[in-house]
């Protein structure tokens, strides 16, 4: 929203030296977030108006002509290419130095003496395109200069507060000694604008206007805020036209107004009206819709005018319904579009037909146009959730809707329409009321006061305010203040006591906000010293990603939680497993992940080229459908999917032929560093989208918590990646559960070792850790047992495998003889061959 | 000739040769040329003793050993100067390119720059005694909304904000959604532990918004509560401000602005002094001197009462941060998408 300091200024004793950077400060401080202030001025920085001497046909070109221009110190030579440019004329001189805008393109540029055609050019004579009033004097002609001679002009005495001026004051009869000030003066723009981030008002209904933001400039300056004065409207005793107005659904539209007024003349509006809509970025449409435009920016309250003959029953009686619009009518807005309607969006109707959209848009059809005689003028407040309703619905996001949607003072209602009312009759001079005003209305504030000591805003900020200081900052933002010793009584007032300002907390933030958030000290709470609870699985998933990316070369990825269809099928899955989205962003991901290996498999493919060796992981959760989880609320037994913690591991190595093992290897490292010992189970029958050779389950103390394993080949073969792949997943959740630190001391024995290796042919199916199993059982001689040789191929016979191992014996007890360890080699060779058919090599 | 002359001659020729010995396998001829037992000079010279009568053959003897103690005295001299120049010579030729890397090179894994973020804030926090929660991220509706003030008619529930799950729609009788904020935990922490309170919850949230260099639809904050009996708006103001410090350095100033969340009255909108340009303006701050870091506020009634602590005895304030955020101003990171790409070039340079 666009703010102007001198329409601020018109409702607040601010001193000038007052700067708009200064006020821009403070509202930053205290109530909004101020992303920029415009300073128009500053703009039209050396443009002037000046006075055409006398202009004569340029002798080298038939388009320019050569000028004289008084500038009111001086007379000024310059070139001008303008269509329209004769003597006698007032125009904007953009003098050496000024910074235009060539056709009202591109980037400003410096102007500089300029010799055209031969001969000197001390500025330009400029376009309203060019010095960036455009949309304040439109082009109608490319090569026209923008034309002020019939434009009231403020005079060297400076601005005076354009909204009084009488309309009908004419400065042209003595436009000559205009010439010289400063454009920006003359045309009353030498004012600050304040762009004002809307977001920071969306809890502020009392500040889309600017009488709410100059209320808090009052108070955030200690100055004395203006009343809002309006003039009554006439009660007619008897009025020309009936008007009825109809409210079908009151909780929709709190409160309808509007009145009629009779001997309107559509015109232009005058200069003052214009350039301060101007000034707030809104363009000047006619003289009656321009009035409902300025009292919305003024006060904050959305007005809209209607062609009354458009409502016409009967020559003198006028109907107007506000009801729910039917499914699937229509109506052409505004805005040149035909929106269709739903009974979810309240309309204001004629007998047959759609007049407007409430509180959004209005309707083409009863809109004002230049033969409009008669007019009524709507001043209303509508439901905040129904009109962001239809506004979001059709895109429809007008001033009026932006609003409405903040829940708006249903007392503005008869101010705004005053206000209009009053314009109206200063802008046409014929114009009369002529109509009873009409007042439906339902609704109720929350206006029960709230009882609050001045020592609760001490207990809430932590430093004391003072009484004096609490009640004056209330009462300048309108709270009515009783005081009974150190008890505050305070009323809401209406425009704050829509939604946003209800509880003794809502009055804390207030005197704070003004008083300024910087007043507080810091300090720092107290508390018994108690040690925080452990998260557990939080602690795991640190290590474990430390173990990862130090100890084993793994770099960690964060991957979207939403994947595609695509992937899903690519990893052998069905959709219908999948919780979707009902809104996806992208339609092509939709569903809620499942597994955390396939997007790091996707995240390996897309990395293929990076290097020779990739190894990723991430920590994340995944979401099931099929199991459930925490509670929806406390209040209900309904749970929400589970959504387990998991890692995900990937590896690949050129011309690695089973990265398995390497993952194994440092799955083993990651447990030796956790304390936690996994042990490795076939998949029996492996459904997903693991080789069935060369995966196994992972078990902590007998209990699942992972799978280990090397992409399924016809999984694989849908990707782009040439070389094998290795994935893990492990739960952190049961990993979690499962960690029990158990990692005991064995005693050192001061007797020597003995190594003996054994070598024999085994089954390629019997697995190395049964084997092991056997060995370490086989004696209590036994202290450690490791595998050191593996070969298949060249002189093994098929389905056969080589093994070594190398068996260390000791006893804790004395030195061995040969024969003891003897004996204890030979029960270990007896039980392989026993148990696993081992042919010793 | 004369036993002297020869004397004189051995002595005059070992000195020049000695001189004249270079490096060690030089003084080695020298040692063998004159003490070679078998045609040693000095050996050939003592040989030549036998011949002469007994008192020339005394005096002969005792000039021939004190010679030969002087040469052996000089050629020790002479050899240890010798050892330590080829030592030294040896020593320089060990030096290598320190700079040079081990070869082959040693693969490194990387952590993600969010994890470094969020470690090092949360570890920050359990200093203070903080506890370090997590929850669900497909959440209700109602502990993502009702259970933190917003009410059914706050925009932020619109669909263009929140992405809502299929079968349990925005107008379903048990809404479901990704939870669009870390404020979820506040009433379920506030439920399972009660007050007192010092918790943070770090986390993944996600907003339905278009995806560009600026914008995510997944993203990562932090959220914390503190409750006590006497927690104030100076507390929040404390302990906002250590943050600051925290991760911009002790001279860091903070700058508190009224900001409306509706879970918190009153709202404060939380800014450092830019860690780039102390304040002055530069692009990281986009001329303003200051980064929005912090959205805070004391911790509303209404959520207290959800959470079943009594307002009227405890009061708190809740703090979030964008840890996105944080991460992309720490690293200086200008796409957002960087941090979801997985591409091994961004990843290893952290």
């Amino acid at each position: 929203m666009l703010v102007s300091l001198s329409w601020l200024k018109q409702y607040i004793d601010l001193p000038d030296s007052t700067t708009s950077e200064e006020i821009g400060e403070k509202l930053k401080a205290g109530t909004v977030e101020v992303d920029g202030i415009n300073n128009l001025a500053k703009n039209l920085s050396g443009v002037v108006v000046g006075r055409v001497v006398s202009a004569v046909k340029h002798p080298d070109a038939d388009k320019l002509k050569l000028c004289q221009v008084d500038v009111g110190a001086e007379k000024l030579q310059i070139v001008c290419g303008g269509s329209n440019v004769r003597v006698g004329m007032l125009v904007a001189l953009a003098k050496v130095g000024a910074k235009v805008r060539w056709h009202g393109e591109g980037e400003l540029v410096e102007l500089g003496p300029a010799k055209i055609r031969g001969l000197e050019s001390f500025g330009m004579i400029c376009a309203s395109t060019e010095i960036g009033l455009g949309s304040m004097f439109p082009l109608k002609d490319e090569k026209e200069i923008l034309d002020l001679t019939n434009v009231s002009l403020n005079g060297n005495e400076g601005f005076s507060g354009l909204v009084n001026r009488p309309s009908d004051s004419s400065l042209s009869a003595q436009n000559d000694d205009r010439a010289g000030v400063p454009l920006a003066r003359a045309l009353g723009l030498d004012d600050a604008v304040f762009e004002i981030d809307n977001k920071s008002l969306s809890n502020r209904p009392d500040l889309w206007g600017h009488y709410g933001i100059a209320r808090e400039v009052a108070a955030l300056f200690n100055k004395n805020l203006l009343e809002y004065k309006t003039k009554k409207i006439v009660k007619l005793k008897k009025s020309a036209l009936k008007l009825k107005v109809e409210v079908k659904d009151i909780k929709m539209c709190p409160r309808y107004m509007a009145v009629a007024m009779s001997g309107i003349k559509v015109g232009p509006s005058p200069d003052w009206l214009k350039q301060k809509l101007a000034a707030v970025g809104v363009n000047s449409i006619n003289n009656i819709v321009d009035i409902a435009n300025f009292v919305m920016l003024d006060l904050g309250s959305p007005m809209h005018a209607f062609d009354a003959s458009k409502l016409r029953i009967t020559n003198y009686e006028l109907r107007i319904t506000v009801r729910p619009a039917v499914n699937g009518e229509m109506m052409e807005a505004l805005d040149g579009k035909k929106y269709e309607l739903n009974a979810n969006d309240l309309v204001i109707a004629s007998e047959d037909k759609v007049l407007a959209l409430a509180g959004v848009i209005g309707g083409i059809d009863s809109a004002i146009s230049d033969t409009t005689t008669e007019i009524i003028f709507e001043s209303a407040n509508f439901n905040p959730v129904n009109i962001r309703k239809t506004s979001t619905r059709l895109g429809i996001r007008t001033d009026s809707a932006q609003r409405f949607e903040k829940s708006l003072d249903p007392n503005w209602c008869p101010l705004a329409l005053q206000k209009a009312v009053e314009l109206v009759k200063r802008l046409c001079p014929g114009a009369t009321v002529a109509s009873v005003t009409a007042d439906e209305r339902n609704f109720q504030l929350n206006s029960r006061p709230i009882e609050i000591s001045v020592d609760y805003f001490r207990k809430k900020i932590g430093v004391e305010i003072g009484q004096k200081k609490i009640v004056g900052i209330l009462t300048k933002l309108g709270f009515a203040v009783k005081e009974k010793k150190e008890k505050l009584t305070v009323v809401i007032p209406s425009w704050r006591a829509t939604k946003d300002v209800s509880i003794a907390e809502d009055l804390v933030e207030e005197v704070l906000r003004i008083n300024g958030y910087d007043s507080v000290p810091a300090a720092l709470p107290e508390f018994s010293i108690n040690s925080p609870e452990v998260n557990t699985l939080r602690k795991l998933e640190r290590q474990i990603k430390k173990i990862l990316a130090l100890a084993s070369d793994y770099s960690e990825v964060y991957n979207y939680s939403f994947i595609t269809p695509e992937t899903a099928v690519r990893f052998g899955d069905e959709i219908a497993k999948y919780i979707e989205l009902e809104n996806p962003i992208a339609k092509d991901r939709p569903f809620l992940r499942r597994e955390i290996a396939p997007g790091l498999v996707e995240n390996l493919e897309k990395n293929q080229h990076h290097g020779d060796r990739i190894k990723l992981f991430e920590i994340g959760k995944v979401f099931n459908a099929e199991e459930s989880g925490a509670r929806i609320s406390e209040k209900s037994d309904a749970l929400l999917p589970r959504q387990e913690t998991k890692l995900g591991m990937v590896f690949s190595q050129k011309k690695e032929g089973i990265p398995y093992y390497e993952m194994t290897s440092d799955l083993t490292k990651l447990g030796q560093e956790l304390g936690v010992e996994f042990e490795l189970r076939r998949i029996e029958d492996s459904q997903n989208y693991y080789h069935p050779g060369r995966s196994a389950e992972i078990f902590v103390g007998g209990n699942l918590v992972g799978t280990v394993g090397e992409l399924h080949p016809v999984i694989q073969a849908g990707l782009r990646i040439s070389e094998k792949v290795a994935i893990l997943e492990l739960s952190l959740d049961e990993l979690n559960s499962r960690i029990e630190p158990d990692n005991k001391y064995r005693p050192l024995s001061p007797y020597p070792t003995v190594v003996r290796d054994i070598a024999f042919l085994v089954d390629k199916t019997v697995e190395h850790q049964n084997i092991v199993g056997v060995i370490q059982s086989a004696d209590e001689l036994v202290y450690s047992v490791n595998l050191f040789d593996v070969f298949e191929g060249d002189n093994v016979p098929l389905g056969k495998k080589s093994l070594a191992y190398r068996i260390t014996y000791q006893s804790v007890k004395k030195t061995l003889t040969a024969l003891e360890v003897e004996t204890a080699h030979n029960k270990i060779t007896r039980l392989l061959s026993d148990k696993f058919g081992v042919e010793i090599r | 000739m004369d036993q002297k002359m020869i004397i004189e001659k051995i002595k005059k020729d070992f000195l020049a040769e000695l001189a004249a010995a270079e490096n060690s396998a030089k003084l080695e001829e020298l040692e063998q040329d004159f003490f070679s037992r078998r045609s040693g000079r000095m050996t050939e010279a003592m040989k030549s003793m036998k011949e002469l009568d007994e008192d020339a053959k005394k005096e002969f003897g005792t000039l021939i050993n004190e010679l030969k103690r002087e040469m052996v005295v000089k050629l020790e001299e002479k050899k240890n100067i010798l050892d330590n120049i080829e030592l030294q010579g040896a020593i320089a030729n060990e030096a290598i390119d320190i700079t040079a890397p081990k070869l082959p090179a040693e693969p490194r894994g990387h952590t993600h720059p969010n994890t470094q973020v969020q470690n090092d804030l949360e570890d920050f926090f359990v200093s203070m005694g903080f506890m370090v929660l997590d929850g669900p991220e497909l959440e209700s509706d109602y502990y993502n909304f009702t259970a933190v003030n917003i009410p059914l008619s706050h925009p932020a529930r619109d669909m263009q904000d929140t992405f809502y799950i299929k079968g349990h729609g925005m107008d379903s009788d048990s809404p479901w959604v990704m939870r669009t904020h870390t404020s979820t935990m506040q009433v379920r922490a506030m439920k399972k532990y009660g007050a007192p309170l010092r918790m943070i919850t770090p986390g993944k949230c996600y907003r339905n918004e278009a995806t560009d260099v600026r914008h995510e639809h997944t993203f990562y904050q932090l959220e914390g509560v503190v409750i006590n009996k006497d927690i104030t708006f100076a507390h929040l103001k404390g302990v906002l401000e250590s943050v600051a410090k925290h991760l911009y350095g002790a001279e860091t100033r903070l700058r508190l602005r009224p900001k409306f969340y509706p879970f918190v009255e009153p709202g404060v909108n939380g800014e450092v002094a830019c860690f780039l340009c102390k304040g002055n303006g530069c692009r990281l701050c986009k001329q303003t001197g200051w980064l929005e870091i912090f959205g805070a506020g004391m911790i509303h009634p209404n959520v207290l009462k959800e959470g079943n602590i009594d307002p009227n005895v405890y009061q708190g304030f809740a703090f979030g941060l964008g840890l996105t955020r944080l991460v992309m101003l720490k690293y200086g990171i200008e796409d957002v998408r960087l941090l979801e790409s997985g591409d091994l070039r961004f990843l290893e340079q952290f």
